[in-house]
């Protein structure tokens, strides 16, 4: 099966720090991969390179055929590459539905008027936001704004969605619904890489999952078996022998 | 109240102002005139201003240009092609700034705005020294103030119009998301650096049509009356204390501060500066919470 | 061509030491000050009135120019910017709030020394005897300009690195967040790091005044300059400030005598979009 996003020798150094070292995976279309590592290993540098975010200083990101690695944010996301972010980020001044429709508005489609306001309503009401498009960014609860990010995310209508922690700070019922909501994605045929720390959701989600340390892929495979791995206990336990 | 009513009690506004020429003394059509254009500049502005928070200081390097083309063009040209080639330069110039310094951070923006007018001025200065051997020049156009008059009040209804559409349209709502986050509006795939230079570029034209359509009131200009700072200064007060994030916010604030200022410079014209700058620092006192949170505030409630 | 080396120097010199009091104000002190460059006006004028009014030779005029510089400036601070940066709820608002109340104070200083002096170019003739110096012959006044900025800037070098007052400045400049878990007071070092600014700026007008002409509306250039040199020196790095100075003073002249004396603020111009768009982090100032 051909490769949809196919990552080589990925680098990127930060003054004398070296944050990402010789990165090589692929993903294939409806797949959920997870990408873990303890704080600091080079997870979110990753995302934010095939984002557009920051710039990698070497390497190549193919996506669907397309070379990723010097086009900025909004050309990628043109292309089909929709993202969540760390630490939840809004856009305060708009309303919640004013948050989707952005996205509606410069996507792939450029979708404006009725036709995009209906399918605003759709987007919130598949991330659970039914009817309250009209509310200000800033009375949404924590969990809410993660799934108005969602939503944002998803109407830029992507094949491929990149999660940064998007199911950190929820409480158990919330994270059954967030791993819900991301299996229907699946369902869809998007694919996903998840950047995630919860090993309940990487289990639950992912059959793939690829490790990093150090900036560099320690271990990657059926997520069953890397999880069991020592090294992968020992990155994330700390090697201490405390 | 309906919007049919509304709109018709605008219309109705609209006429007494275009008609006042007729019932004003000449006076009072004067200082329509110098209202209606402090207007235009302000919601011209803010235009750029209010949704991206990217503070101009450069306002009167447009006007100023936009004085000068009519100055120099007006004996060679039809009036009409005079206005459309300023409006081209203004443009151009705005691009070019645009370019190089809207996908830096703010800061540099407003710094290289801030010197912009200087910069003009003395390139100005430099070319009539020394390539046409001239400094100051007569304007002689067949135009009273009722004509300026009626010209800036058409444009500042353009303006307004403009201001309108774009609040709802797409590029306004992009121009709020990258206020609000940059990073956020290019990972929705807006270009950022497009849209805000589109913006910058039609700020600076309609700026730049003011200063040309305002030049022929002062008969003989040269750089150092038409590169005046303090336009600038004027135009970025009367828009932040409107409310640069509203449509009729910057107009709201021109009004009454036009004639405050008007007041000022009859009776204190050599203080007027003076007071000028420590009503600025006050008014800067005055917002609780600084003025970048006065963008968000009126935004807020204007939605 | 040495002529003009050393008249560049001198300039640059000149153009070092102001921007060695911007980069302290803006860097540490996080106040962006676009009355920067009046504060000079004011010390040329200062010094103009002490020479011609009281016959006190400029070098004198240092010791009550620059003392004034820092008083005026601490008075400044503490009334008008430190209720803005203890009000700010982060960086942009005081960037926003100081750029507009210094935009304000600009037009404060330009009105009083315009109703005071009036907008006429001034200048005043010290030590205007020609010196030979390696084959040239360059003004007295000039070599003495620049052998003060020069001292002044040392002092200034010294100070900053090999003490404990500048190492604490120094610490705030890098980690404003951080300082205040090493129990420095970030309050106090700004207000001390703005008059400091203010003392150099005005050092900075005594020593233009000693060679150049200068009008009550000339504040905005120097500011520019200034402000220029900083942001090609990188932010906050004073000797970033000093070899950007030397750079654009240099580069100043050499425009001025073999192209255009008009031009050279459009020069300076595209110096420095020239580096913002190839190295927007400036030429010293860390890379990321």
């Amino acid at each position: 099966m051909k490769a949809q996003l196919e990552i080589t020798g990925l680098e990127k150094r930060f003054g004398g720090l070296v944050a990402v070292n010789q990165v090589d995976f692929s993903l294939a279309k409806g797949e959920v991969v997870g990408l873990l590592g303890p704080n600091g290993s080079g997870k979110t540098t990753v995302l934010n390179m095939i984002s557009g975010a920051i710039a990698a200083d070497k390497g190549d990101i193919v996506f669907r055929g397309t070379n990723l690695s010097r086009l900025k944010p909004h050309r990628i996301s043109k292309l089909g590459v929709a993202r969540t972010f760390q630490l939840v980020r809004t856009l305060p001044t708009l309303s919640v539905a004013e948050n989707v429709l952005i996205s509606f508005a410069y996507g792939r489609r450029r979708l404006w008027g009725r036709e995009a306001d209906t399918l605003v309503e759709e987007k919130l009401a598949f991330v659970g936001l039914e009817g309250r498009g009209g509310e200000r960014v800033g009375n949404l609860t924590y969990i809410d704004q993660k799934r108005m990010e969602l939503a944002r995310a998803l109407a830029s209508e992507p094949s491929l969605l990149l999660l940064d922690e998007w199911l950190a700070g929820l409480n158990p019922s919330e994270l059954q619904i967030g791993i819900d909501l991301v299996r229907q994605l699946q369902g869809e045929g998007v694919t996903v890489l998840l950047v995630e720390h919860i090993m309940e959701a990487v289990r639950a989600l992912c059959s793939r999952c690829i490790v990093m340390n150090a900036g560099q892929i320690i271990a990657s495979g059926e997520s069953a078996e890397v999880l069991k791995m020592p090294e992968v206990v020992r990155a994330y336990l700390g090697d201490d022998d405390a | 109240m309906s919007s049919k009513l509304k709109f018709g009690l605008i219309v109705c506004v609209w006429l007494v102002f275009a008609a006042a020429p007729f019932y004003l003394s000449d006076y009072g059509t004067g200082l329509l005139l110098g209202m209606s254009g402090y207007a235009t500049l302000a919601t011209a502005w803010a235009l750029f201003s209010g949704p991206t928070r990217y503070v101009s200081l450069a306002t009167v390097a447009f006007f100023g240009t936009g004085a000068y083309t009519v100055a120099v063009l007006s004996e060679v040209m039809p009036y009409p092609l005079v206005l459309l080639v300023a409006a081209a330069i203004g443009c151009a110039l705005a691009a070019v700034v645009g370019l190089s310094t809207l996908r830096l951070a703010g800061v540099y923006f407003v710094i290289f705005t801030f010197g912009l007018a200087e910069l003009v001025r003395q390139t100005v200065t430099w070319w009539e020294v020394n390539i046409t051997h001239t400094l100051g020049r007569y304007i002689f156009l067949p135009l009273e103030g009722r004509h300026i008059y009626w010209q800036l009040l058409a444009l500042l209804t353009l303006t307004l119009i403009i201001s309108w559409l774009i609040g709802r349209s797409r590029l306004g709502l992009a121009l709020k998301a990258v206020g609000d986050d940059e990073s956020v509006a290019a990972h929705v795939g807006i270009d950022v650096t497009r849209a805000k230079l589109l913006l910058f570029m039609l700020s600076a034209t309609i700026i730049t049509l003011v200063g040309a359509i305002q030049a022929p009131r002062w008969t003989y200009i040269e750089p150092s009356i038409v590169f005046n700072p303090t336009l600038s200064f004027l135009t970025l007060i009367m828009a932040l204390l409107g409310g640069p994030g509203r449509l009729w916010g910057p107009m709201v604030g021109a009004i009454p501060l036009f004639l405050l200022f008007e007041w000022l410079s009859a009776n204190f014209p050599n203080h007027f500066s003076i007071i000028l700058g420590l009503l600025f620092i006050m008014i800067v006192f005055v917002m609780p919470n600084g003025v970048l949170a006065k963008f968000d505030d009126l935004r807020r409630g204007s939605n | 061509m040495l002529e003009h080396l050393i008249n560049g120097l001198v300039l640059g010199g000149t153009y070092a030491l102001i921007a060695m009091g911007l980069t302290l104000q803006y860097g540490i002190a996080r106040i962006m000050n676009l009355a920067f460059g009046d504060t000079i006006i004011v010390a040329c004028f200062g010094t103009f009135v002490l020479f011609s009014g009281y016959q006190l030779s400029p070098l004198l005029a240092l010791f009550v120019l620059v003392p004034a510089g820092f008083a005026l400036s601490y008075a400044i601070f503490f009334f008008i910017m430190q209720p803005l940066v203890e009000r700010a709820p982060h960086t942009a608002a005081l960037e926003v709030d100081s750029i507009l109340v210094t935009f304000g104070l600009l037009f404060v200083i330009q009105g009083i020394l315009l109703v005071v002096f009036g907008g006429a170019y001034t200048s005043y003739s010290f030590l205007n005897t020609p010196v030979d110096l390696l084959g040239t012959t360059v003004a007295a006044n000039r070599l003495s300009a620049l052998v003060l900025a020069l001292v002044l800037g040392a002092i200034l070098i010294f100070v900053l690195f090999r003490t404990r007052w500048g190492m604490m400045l120094r610490a705030v400049a890098l980690a404003p967040e951080s300082a205040p878990l090493y129990g420095i007071d970030v309050t106090r070092v700004a207000r001390y790091a703005f008059s400091i600014g203010g003392a150099l700026a005005a050092s900075g007008g005594v020593v233009i005044s000693m060679y150049q002409t200068f009008t009550a509306t000339a504040g905005v250039v120097f500011t520019m300059k200034a402000l220029i040199v900083v942001i090609l020196g990188g932010k906050g790095s004073v000797f970033g400030a000093l070899v950007a100075g030397l750079i654009l003073g240099v580069v100043e002249t050499f425009v001025a005598a073999y192209i255009d004396p008009g031009l050279t603020l459009a020069a300076t111009y595209t110096v420095f979009l020239g580096i913002l768009l190839i190295r927007p982090t400036g030429l010293f100032g860390k890379g990321g």
